[in-house]
């Protein structure tokens, strides 16, 4: 028997009902559409990871005080181990190009009868240099409004948007604590960095920040390796650890008062993610693909009881062993297959609309689909067409004609 | 001299189920020729159909030999009975077993499929030919459910025919029809062995056996009787005998 009149007698073996070869279906469909939508939207958020990370730039670093927090989100003033001493020397580092402190100052903002709370943040020049910020209007923090302490404030683009929504902010004043700042610029917008976001924030001189606040302590330093991240590292960690007189040879991050993360870290934070969703989509194919494909083998099984005796007639009219098995199996394989195709676009479809909806709340998500994945749930449902449409080709292949065409 | 089309010297068949052993056929001894037509008669459990069955290679035999234009049977594999039935030899059964929610024309194309010489455009026009020696080309495009038991039944002898086989076996083929058309398909078969067609037809009624040239008689398993050179009867147009 031919292979094209093998997969033309099977399609017509899954299409005489529809209905049930659809509910036979189902499991591969739920399952390839779960891993392709799950791995799409894996995919558009590695994308916004990873739009962030690149919009450090390679080489950026970040010093935070304290340790055992659950992410730099929990580090917030209080923490007092990173001193202005600590900065200048950090500054004389070979393996370090830039280096800019930070301090946070907890204060009220109000506009007019807009209120609110961005983070107020205290920043020297370098810092719009080491994250890559750029104003969309007016001027960026210089070196003069830091030396010269001037009550001057940048807007991050949400900021802008909540107090002057259209207007013009420049030369405006806006009150922050018991202090009025005059608006110099505002920045375009960058979303989240170091899982801090960016966007909802007033950025005034350091020095100015330094005096509002009293603060002897910084909140945070950032910096721009000269060269390799290793030997920064081990610079940044050694200087400190001798300058806070912490004895750690054995180089445990975890006894040591201050944090050391770059972008290459975020990257292969991404990397150990991407691997995490990566078999959890995988046990989440096998498991549906595993109950799919014993829904189908066991429609297989009734498919072959019920058609017992066309298969003694198959045999009788010159069917061999091979022609049978061949024809319940592509049988399998073709619902399976048909199954993978549905679940993939339904997945697409799903992925879709998903991306639609948190488009509008995280502005650089955006739909992407991962072919690999379509590829590898597809192929994986063609298998478990084959492997759980075996046993009920097998059962058909080896029926005796005579009894199978006698079968009632 | 020319070899018999079936020829089996002591054939012999029996059958084994949990260590107990039933003989169905003893010491068969039998030439049929081609062009003959034979009918295999004998009360049910004679061992007739498990004969049919064992000369159409649907079953094989326990001892003794069966030769097939000449060529002993017994080292033949499943493949190898597999292709004879798909080339030399077809069936007329008593249920029909026509495929449901199948065509006229596709059931008679069926067997063209596991044919290994038949070119994939012959196809169609066997398949119409055999429907037209049967007289259902203005059924052709009909499923299975749409035609009578008779028409059935003609369409089952079409898919038999297209083959063009050596022999063709029909077991109880009247069994599930009204006299008319019974005597409708006799008068068929009757046809395609005046065309040259050799043809064996197992029944346990003698109106039906009538129709062939020459009667076997099988009791318990053995042949108890052998007519040839019957006077058959004859079915006209009409399906009236004459």
């Amino acid at each position: 028997m031919l292979l094209r009149d093998t997969f033309k007698t099977a399609f017509k073996g899954v299409t005489v009902n529809i209905n049930r070869s659809l509910l036979t279906m189902l499991g591969i469909i739920i399952g390839v559409g779960s891993v392709v939508a799950v791995s799409s939207v894996g995919k558009s958020m590695e994308g916004v990871i990873l739009s962030q990370i690149s919009s450090l730039g390679p080489k950026s670093m970040a010093i935070f005080p304290g340790q055992e927090q659950a992410g730099p989100q929990g580090v917030t003033t209080g923490f007092d181990s990173l001193t202005f001493e600590d900065l200048n020397e950090l500054k004389k580092l070979k393996s370090i190009m830039t280096v800019a402190p930070v301090i946070f100052v907890q204060a009220d903002t109000s506009y007019g009868r807009e209120e609110g709370s961005p983070r107020i943040v205290g920043v020297t020049p370098e810092f719009f240099e080491n994250q890559k910020l750029s104003a969309s209007t007016g001027r960026l923090i210089d070196e003069e409004d830091v030396t010269g302490a001037k009550a001057v404030a940048v807007l991050g683009s949400d900021a802008l948007d909540k107090f002057f929504g259209s207007q013009d902010p420049l030369g405006k004043r806006i009150k922050i604590g018991e202090t009025y700042y005059t608006i110099i610029g505002a920045m375009d917008p960058v979303g989240s960095q170091f899982g801090q976001n960016v966007d909802d924030r007033i950025l005034i001189p350091f020095s100015v920040a330094k005096n509002v606040s009293s603060q002897r302590y910084l909140n945070l330093i950032t910096l721009q390796t000269a060269g390799s991240f290793d030997l920064a590292f081990d610079e940044i960690r050694m200087l400190l650890r001798y300058r806070h007189g912490i004895s750690n040879p054995e180089n445990d991050e975890k006894k040591d008062d201050f944090m050391v993360h770059s972008s290459e870290q975020a990257n292969q934070i991404l990397g150990s993610v991407s691997l995490g969703l990566t078999m959890f989509i995988t046990t989440v194919a096998a498991i549906s693909l595993i109950v799919g494909g014993i829904g189908i083998m066991n429609i297989m099984l009734v498919t072959v009881a019920e058609r017992t005796q066309e298969i003694g007639l198959r045999k009788a009219i010159g069917g061999r062993r091979r022609d049978i098995l061949l024809q319940f199996l592509a049988e399998s394989v073709l619902l399976t297959v048909i199954g993978g195709l549905i679940g993939i676009v339904a997945g697409v479809i799903f992925a879709f609309f998903i991306a639609e909806i948190v488009e509008l709340y995280l502005g650089s998500y955006r739909f992407a689909v991962s072919v690999q994945s379509m590829a590898v749930a597809f192929i994986m449902a063609t298998a478990t067409g084959i492997i759980f449409g075996l046993s009920p080709a097998r059962t058909a292949a080896n029926l005796h004609p005579i009894e199978a065409l006698r079968y009632e | 001299m020319t070899a018999s089309l079936i020829q089996t010297i002591a054939l012999y068949k029996s059958y084994e189920n949990d260590g107990v052993v039933t003989p169905v056929l003893f010491d068969i001894n039998l030439k049929i020729e081609k062009g003959e037509f034979v009918a295999i008669m004998g009360p049910s459990g004679s061992g007739k159909s498990t004969l049919m069955h064992i000369l159409g290679f649907l079953d094989t035999h326990s001892s003794g030999e069966y030769l097939f234009q000449g060529q002993s049977t017994g080292v033949f594999e499943d493949d190898d009975l597999a292709r004879i039935r798909a080339t030399r030899v077809s069936f007329v059964f008593q249920a029909f077993n026509l495929l449901p929610r199948t065509t006229v024309l596709e059931n008679v194309m069926l067997p063209l499929l596991y044919h290994p010489s038949i070119a994939l455009h012959d196809r169609e026009t066997l398949a119409l030919k055999a429907v037209a020696t049967v007289g259902l080309t203005d059924r052709k495009n009909y499923v299975s459910s749409q035609l009578s038991g008779g028409q059935k039944q003609r369409a089952a002898i079409a898919r038999a025919l297209v083959t063009n086989p050596d022999v063709i076996f029909a077991d109880e083929p009247t069994g599930n029809l009204d006299s008319a058309s019974g005597i409708a398909v006799m008068e068929a078969l009757q046809k395609l062995n005046d065309d040259g067609h050799t043809i064996i037809l197992v029944t346990h009624e003698q109106a039906t056996a009538e129709h062939a040239r020459r009667i076997l008689h099988i009791r318990d398993g053995r042949i108890d009787a052998d007519m040839k050179d019957f006077k058959r009867v004859i079915v006209n147009g009409n399906g009236r005998l004459k």
